[in-house]
């Protein structure tokens, strides 16, 4: 193997960072990584400079990726997000903010909610001071309580803080006696597990590191072209979806991948986490040699010949990992099963010898795993390499030698020799220094890269991926990194794939993929005996909430969800190019946590003209979304509407409000709308406006409102369908009122006139989007707001010389992501729906108004503690709200009530 | 989980130069972090205007870079240079930085920019960030040099190897150190060109004389350039190349080994392969006797043992007379062979088979079985299964020949390998079949 005979200059300096005063060197340009220095002679440089392909660039066929398979028919649930786990009363704005996780409430939450768990044995305990039938006893002990006094007190009480709750002497002596009892031992007990539980759910929240690797990978199908994809299905991802075979997919060049056949299901005992795949040696049978895990088509007429016969594929989940082999024709047969007592993090299979793989556990052992042969552990530390760190994550992977392995954990890699004495290796990788790692760094996933050919890489080379950067090392001079790039993913990188060279001679695409979704791919070049370095600037590949602007325009509450699923967590990928004729296309799928398949086609345009020359097109012409893909989005809309929503865990218990309420139906009504509305709440359901009987309607209804006849109601209309017609067509005889239309407008009107020109898409985005209460929105949209802010440099310079098509697309593109990044907590919508299309009248939305205010401050002081309404009524008047009110146009200021308790 | 909700609740004092992330438990940095926290409303005081503004430019900027619109980036990077401007001081002080990573990126990609905005850019850029004078002047030089102007290059590394701003600290020699070496890398190119220029002169031509003391003239600059630098632990091949040359070039062959001997066995220098490969070089140049050779490559061979030279390094040893030597030679062999790069690499299953003979020949098997114990368990697997059998026969027959009878020897004549290959029938090859028949017959360490 050829080692570079000419290394770039790098500084090396050892320990952690900031112990010495050293420069850092890497200046993290792209375009310095792309510059070599000229070998030996200077005239070699004016004509002998590599023409770096500066105009690399994989364009996109659609803005965003496509559903490949209909959703799957189990409800899923999103999960927490941070708003479920942070103290949401936070003083002021930090630089560094602050995460307080909100104990407080979550306790009260499960006092009341789960009163029964919490209190049962200490009411076991004080059984003896309690009189629970009967008449009052007339013992002289003060210790013994009345049940049914007290039982009787409470009914009709409104909990939770209520300001105007009545509290009687009895009720009174109960809490100062049995406060010491019941809320200290209690909340001592309860607190500190419950304490516990959230820090690990939010950091779980901040990374999951289960499923680092991924779970969606390849196997070879009966044809070259057909293939077969492997990944976990079901609600709880536990299905390794299989039929007599796996998912087959067609791919050819020119069109779409097809789908063949309906897969169906290994149903397993967890949720699959990490699914690897690899064709070794073609498993002895076939005739040809075959390159190992992507196998690259090829245009030739045997091709066949060169088609593997069988794969390994090997399973990780949480506390077991699994070996099948399938054939091309037959059903996967499985080999081996193995308990990891532990919890098993990371599993790979060699690329040099069939059927050998190594499994790590969180205890810090790593084991090499042959059917054969069984276990043999191989290294075994606790601790972690370079320095302490508490995570228990642990990797393992290959390298050029068959008998040499690297070792990760969050500090650092280190290579062991399975044949040498334990504990000895040496360190490819540490945190520190050496990389000029930066403060807080950690290693998030390590992946050897290996694969010999003539065409190819070193194949020493391995990628580390930490949360800021990527490097990728050789294995033969460890700690200098041989490339380096920031690549500022706004998520944990824990999915990469080196792809095989679309051309000879050009560079490896190489795929780095975010928890969030977010693709980038960097384009490696580095044959034979030269360094390894990046061609151009590294790309971002659209992501899958990207696609949201294919999907029909829908109500709010089926706008959220789907905006929730489109926003899944990434937690496979696969990838494979497909030469071409014209240009070589890169198939690319993703697999979500919903268990959705996206899929995206790429193709290839490169510039190999001279850096010099000007292009007369520099800007990619943007893609757009066919009819093809938009009716598929469409049908997989209309399959996704119909699964039912995720039930909730556990339903708050309904207090008696049925008691208040019909206390109060003995007073006089008057007027319409509170009856119905009175109505609604007694059945429980969403009140509608019909409930309302004839209103003259004043402000929109929620969700897209026609502004006067113009080109985009109608293309709006045009584009309805499905469930939302027969609402809209219901909508619509109140909407295109002329009254409503000409305040419309007016209304815009307020806005500055530097936006005059983006309103109508401000107002499409506003209409897109669905409504919300400023209080969830508005700290999303803060920081990515310039619009609506009064900047003079903005104004001036951009809005007010006319925008260019192509920002104002990006505008647009960015106005549509903006409002929603599926944090709403489920089911608000529904209740939005219910206070928007009550706003009419003057009076109903002052007592809802003042309701949710009420309820909103209670949520926000925990402990049932009441503010004074001044205070209540500043919640609304902060700045956010206005400048939300702003951005969503005309849109009336609707409040989010407090959501059950 | 202690620590981790201190970590939660104690307000962290620490500066953070990044300003974006922020620690979450575990003392890990996590970029989006901030993201999740702002997600959650505050009743609390909101981020300035001016710092709301800047951000949306920064990530419109980044997102336009990573999608390749170069003038969609260049128009917003025109609106963020407000950053400049910050109250806020520690972002004011990082911005000139950010700035030029930015500004450059574009420039560089840019279908209308040219070298003289470039330069513009730089020089402006130069003189803002004081703090990064010396590193926007080693990335102006390295784009000057890419685009061929080697003068321009070289003016510009002598401004900035005279510039000094405040006290001197270690990171500011260090990136002196290294203007130095790169200006010294430029006289090295111009000193090589004259050198071709010389050769094709007459040696009793006027101008060679002239020719010649101008080379001489630049080799003291020079020397002194390279020296600093090399002193300094780090990775300095084509420094420490070219400097070798020109020592050599003027008769200083102790002091060209000293450099090379220093950049190999320091122990402050990260262990690369490089630097005892230039060694080796300049030893077998220098014509130095053989044992030095080897203690030169066994070091080389503990770090690389699958390095090209190490067909060269078993050669040195077979021919050696010590027996410790030879018997090192067939472990290097079968190191080269153990790693998945070299499994078909001719010359070297070539020089196995024939040094496995001879040493069969010498009757040293013990040395061939002790090299197997260990590889027993997965040669077979890895070289020697049917299904290599097959597809080398097809892509190299030779490769396949030599490898046949290696896995004869080592695993007997049963083996898959050899027997596939042995069944072929080839008219060329039948001869050659027949003797390597019977040799493994004769020398396999297998017994039957």
């Amino acid at each position: 193997m050829d080692f570079p005979s000419s290394l770039r200059p790098a500084l090396f300096m050892t320990g952690p960072l900031g112990l010495s005063d050293v420069p850092d060197t890497s200046f993290m340009c792209s375009w310095r990584d792309a510059l070599t220095l000229p070998e030996s002679l200077p005239q070699n440089s004016e004509n002998g400079a590599p023409h770096l392909a500066k105009g690399l660039l994989w364009e996109p066929d659609t803005p965003g990726p496509l559903p490949l398979l209909p959703p799957g028919p189990d409800p899923w649930d999103p999960g927490l997000t941070a708003q479920d786990l942070l103290f949401r009363g936070g003083p002021k704005f930090r630089r560094q903010p602050q995460a307080v996780l909100d104990v407080t409430e979550q306790f009260s939450r499960f006092l009341w909610d789960h009163g029964d768990i919490a209190f049962s044995s200490l009411g076991k305990l004080m059984l003896e001071n309690f009189n629970l039938e009967g008449p009052r006893s007339y013992s002289k002990k003060k210790t013994v309580v009345s049940v049914k006094r007290i039982l009787e007190d409470l009914g009709g009480h409104q909990p939770w803080g209520c300001p105007w709750a009545y509290f009687s002497h009895r009720q009174r002596r109960f809490s100062i006696l049995g406060d010491p009892i019941l809320g200290k031992s209690v909340s001592s007990l309860l607190g500190e597990l419950l304490y516990e539980e959230l820090a690990t759910r939010w950091e779980q929240l901040l990374l999951d590191d289960a499923f680092t690797g991924g779970a969606l990978a390849w196997l070879p199908g009966r044809t070259p072209q057909v293939r077969q994809l492997v990944y976990p299905a079901g609600g709880a991802l536990d299905k390794l979806s299989r039929g007599p075979d796996f998912q087959e997919v067609r791919l050819t060049p020119g069109s779409d991948p097809r789908i063949l056949g309906k897969p169906g299901h290994i149903q397993l005992r967890g949720p699959v986490r990490q699914v690897v795949t690899c064709t070794v040696q073609g498993e002895c049978k076939t005739v040809n040699y075959f390159p190992p895990l992507l196998p690259e088509p090829d245009p030739d007429p045997d091709l066949h010949l060169l088609h593997p016969s069988s794969a390994l594929l090997a399973v990780r989940s949480d506390y077991h990992c699994a070996l099948w082999k399938v054939s091309r024709q037959g059903r996967p047969v499985p080999l081996q099963v193995l308990k990891v007592e532990k919890g098993a993090t990371g599993i790979n299979l060699s690329p040099h010898l069939p059927g050998e793989l190594v499994v790590c556990s969180r205890s810090g052992a790593v084991c090499l795993w042959t059917p054969h042969d069984g276990l043999r552990q191989i290294y075994k530390d606790p601790e972690t390499l370079v320095f302490r760190d508490p995570s228990p994550w642990r990797w393992a992977d290959f390298t050029a030698h068959p008998r040499v392995l690297t070792v990760g954990d969050r500090t650092g890699v280190k290579i062991i020799d399975t044949q040498g004495p334990p504990g000895c290796g040496l360190l490819l990788f540490r945190v520190g220094a050496e990389a000029s790692c930066q403060k807080g760094e950690r290693v998030l996933l390590t992946q050897y890269l290996g694969e010999c050919g003539p065409d190819s890489l070193q194949p020493t080379l391995h990628l580390i991926c930490t949360q800021f950067s990527l490097y990728l090392m050789d294995e033969r001079l460890p700690l200098v990194p041989m490339l380096k790039w920031d690549h500022n993913l706004p998520s944990a990188p824990l999915l990469a794939q080196l792809l095989p060279p679309p051309r000879p001679g050009c560079a490896r695409p190489l795929l780095l993929g975010g928890q969030g979704g977010q693709l980038q791919l960097l384009h490696i070049t580095g044959e034979g005996a030269s360094t390894p370095r990046l061609a151009g600037h590294p790309q971002s590949l659209p992501s899958r909430s990207d696609s949201l602007s294919a999907f029909p325009l829908l109500e709010p509450r089926s706008h959220w969800q789907l905006q929730e699923r489109l926003q899944a967590p990434t937690i496979g990928l696969a990838a494979t190019i497909l030469p071409s004729s014209s240009s070589p296309v890169l198939s690319l799928f993703q697999l979500s946590t919903a268990g959705d398949v996206f899929h995206q086609c790429l193709h290839l345009r490169e510039d190999l003209g001279p850096p010099s020359d000007p292009r007369p097109n520099c800007c990619a012409p943007t893609a757009s979304w066919s009819p093809q893909a938009t009716a598929c989005c469409r049908r997989w809309l209309k399959a996704l509407l119909k699964v039912p929503p995720a039930p909730p865990v556990w339903a708050a218990p309904t207090f008696s409000h049925r008691h208040l309420l019909g206390f109060k139906e003995q007073q006089k009504v008057e007027g319409k709308v509170p009856e119905g509305l009175r109505a609604a709440m007694a059945q429980g359901r969403l009140l509608q406006q019909r409930d309302l009987g004839s209103l003259p309607t004043t402000e929109p209804p929620p969700g897209p409102t026609p502004g006067p006849t113009d080109e985009l109601s109608e293309r709006l209309e045009a584009a309805w369908e499905g469930p939302v017609t027969a609402w809209w067509e219901q909508q619509r005889d109140r909407t295109s009122r002329p009254g409503r239309q000409l305040k419309r407008p007016k209304r815009r009107t307020q806005l500055s006139n530097t936006f005059s020109s983006l309103s109508s898409r401000l107002d499409l985005s506003g209409a897109t989007s669905a409504p919300h209460s400023p209080d969830w929105t508005s700290p999303v949209s803060r920081p990515r707001s310039p619009v609506a802010l009064p900047s003079q440099e903005l104004t001036q310079d951009l809005w007010a010389q006319g925008i260019p098509s192509e920002r104002q697309q990006t505008l647009r593109d960015y106005m549509a992501k903006l409002p929603l990044q599926g944090n709403t907590p489920e089911g608000s919508s529904t209740s939005l729906s219910q206070i928007s299309s009550t706003q009419a009248t003057p009076s109903t939305q002052r007592t809802l108004r003042d309701c949710a205010a009420e309820l909103s401050s209670h949520r926000d002081t925990p402990g049932g503690a009441t503010l004074p309404s001044s205070q209540t009524s500043s919640i609304w008047a902060t700045p956010s709200r206005q400048q939300v009110r702003i951005l969503s146009g005309s849109q009336p200021h609707r409040k989010k009530p407090r959501m059950g308790f | 989980m202690s620590d981790f909700s201190e970590d939660l609740l104690r307000p962290t004092k620490e500066d953070d130069p990044a300003g974006r992330s922020v620690r979450s438990g575990s003392g890990m940095r996590l970029p989006w972090l901030q993201k999740h926290v702002e997600s959650v409303p505050t009743r609390g005081k909101k981020e300035k205007d001016f710092a709301q503004t800047t951000s949306a430019c920064l990530s419109f900027i980044q997102d336009a870079l990573l999608k390749h619109q170069w003038q969609r980036a260049a128009e917003y990077m025109h609106s963020y240079l407000q950053t400049l401007e910050d109250s806020d001081s520690q972002k004011r002080q990082a911005a000139p930085e950010m700035i030029w990573k930015l500004g450059s990126e574009i420039l560089y990609y840019h279908p209308k920019s040219s070298v003289e905005t470039f330069n513009a850019f730089a020089d402006r850029m130069k003189n803002i960030g004081v703090m990064n004078y010396l590193t926007i002047s080693l990335q102006h030089t390295l784009y000057l040099l890419h685009h061929g102007l080697l003068d321009d290059a070289s003016r510009n590394l002598s401004q900035a190897e005279t510039w000094r701003y405040g006290e001197k600290s270690s990171s500011q020699e260090a990136l002196i150190n290294l203007v130095q070496a790169y200006k010294g890398l430029l006289q090295y190119y111009t000193w090589s060109k004259k050198k071709k220029e010389l050769s094709e002169l007459d040696e009793d031509d006027y101008a060679y004389s002239t020719a010649s003391q101008n080379m001489f003239s630049h080799s003291w600059k020079t020397s002194i350039n390279f020296s600093a630098l090399i002193q300094t632990p780090g990775v300095w091949d084509p420094f420490v190349k070219s400097y070798v040359e020109m020592l050599e070039f003027y008769g200083d062959q102790d002091g060209a080994r000293e450099v090379l001997t220093n950049y190999a066995y320091d122990e402050k220098f990260p262990s690369n392969p490089n630097a005892h490969v230039y060694l080796y070089n300049f030893l077998k140049r220098e014509k130095a006797p053989r044992e030095k050779l080897i203690s030169v490559l066994k070091i080389l061979y503990q770090i690389v043992p699958s390095h090209k030279l190490m067909l060269e390094f078993h050669r040195l040893l077979r021919k050696s007379d010590q027996e410790e030597h030879r018997r090192l030679g067939l472990e290097v062999l079968f190191g080269v062979l153990d790693f998945a790069g070299c499994a078909k690499n001719v010359t070297a299953w070539q020089c196995l088979a024939k040094y496995l003979r001879q040493i069969l020949m010498r009757s040293h098997p013990a040395w061939i079985q002790e090299e197997w114990n260990s590889r027993k368990s997965w040669w077979p697997g890895f070289h020697f299964s049917s299904f290599w059998a097959k597809s080398d026969w097809k892509e190299d027959r030779a490769l396949a020949y030599e490898k046949a009878f290696v896995a004869g020897i080592l695993l007997g004549k049963g083996c898959k390998y050899f027997r596939y290959i042995s069944k072929q029938d080839h008219q060329v090859l039948r001869k050659k079949f027949k003797r390597m028949k019977k040799l493994v017959k004769k020398h396999s360490i297998v017994n039957p």
